[in-house]
């Protein structure tokens, strides 16, 4: 039982950390090589992975989608230790709209805008994209992009401010909780508790009243 | 419709919250009124007399800026909603 609970809690743990890692933005230092549009057909399999049809348009069945081609600077662990290493990253930029992921952007077509005017053949122009989301080749999904913005070299720091806040948050939503479930158990569960408990004995008090009192007028029945 | 939806659900999570955060914070200021009088009272006192202390620090605290602060639940997410739009939109 104590197994069972122990792997229940880490797959729930598991799963939490790749939602927040989907959903979470990230940063890439790139050099944007091209703009382009393709037309997709989603499947059942890799629907969840994309957004709606662009925002105060029709959500049909297939729809083209903006990519935008680039040259990445390889990272390890998340982005937090750089590497030499180039590699190349497709971004896809589509609106998340209102709901889902909770970016609330609409102007995928300006940043569309914005990677095509930082396309520079021959020459060191870097930028940061903030994105969201997985690259998966069997899936063919993408990361969403979310930002652009041109930094002097593909050596800069970035620190990701946002996640800094998120995850204190989370920290103090976490321990305003548990202070929250402490307060109501000491408050309200335990003394329920405490006076079913009361009324239990009491219960059991007459239980054992009424058998002795049965118990006595049995005795009078028995050969002396 | 997004904007609708979101507007729906956004404020049935705020108001949970709301809920929630107003009844812990009177829970607490419960309490901390029951230790006071203990403090004061070691052997208990007399139980109508610690009825009415703890009934006005309530109605103090029913009527000071506190609870009121906790509707700011339903400001911070929709300033929070304004910046990361403006932010991702704009900039």
């Amino acid at each position: 039982m104590r197994r069972i609970k122990q792997i229940f809690i880490t797959l729930v743990l598991i799963l939490f950390g790749a939602l927040l890692h989907y959903v979470l933005p990230q940063h890439d230092i790139v050099k944007i090589t091209s703009t382009e549009i393709i037309r997709t057909d989603f499947s059942s399999l890799n629907r969840i992975f994309y957004a709606q049809a662009d925002s105060g348009s029709a959500a049909s069945e297939t729809r083209d989608l903006r990519l935008i081609n680039t040259q990445k600077k390889k990272t390890w662990l998340l982005g937090f230790y750089p590497r030499d290493k180039m590699g190349v990253m497709v971004y896809r930029n589509e609106d998340t709209g209102w709901i889902w992921p909770p970016y609330f952007k609409f102007d995928s077509a300006d940043l569309q805008a914005e990677a095509a005017a930082n396309i520079a053949p021959g020459q060191e122009r870097w930028v940061v994209v903030t994105h969201y989301g997985w690259r998966n080749k069997y899936l063919s999904i993408y990361p969403n992009a979310i930002g652009i913005r041109p930094v002097e070299g593909p050596d800069v720091t970035v620190i990701p401010w946002f996640n800094i806040v998120f995850f204190a948050f989370l920290l103090f939503c976490f321990g305003f909780l548990r202070a929250v479930w402490r307060q109501f158990r000491q408050r309200t569960v335990d003394p329920a508790l405490e006076s079913a408990e009361d009324t239990w004995d009491a219960v059991g008090d007459g239980m054992t009243q009424r058998r002795n009192r049965f118990s006595r007028w049995l005795d009078t029945w028995r050969s002396k | 419709m997004g904007l609708i939806r979101l507007i729906i659900f956004g404020f049935i999570a705020m108001t949970i919250a709301y809920f929630v955060i107003s009844i812990y914070s009177r829970s607490v200021r419960r309490e901390k009124l029951e230790n006071r009088w203990a403090e004061k009272h070691p052997d208990g006192g007399d139980a109508r007399q610690r009825e009415i202390f703890i009934q006005r620090g309530m109605a103090a605290y029913h009527s000071s800026l506190r609870p009121k602060l906790i509707l700011l639940v339903y400001v911070a997410p929709v300033v929070l909603i304004a910046t990361i739009h403006i932010v991702t939109t704009y900039y």
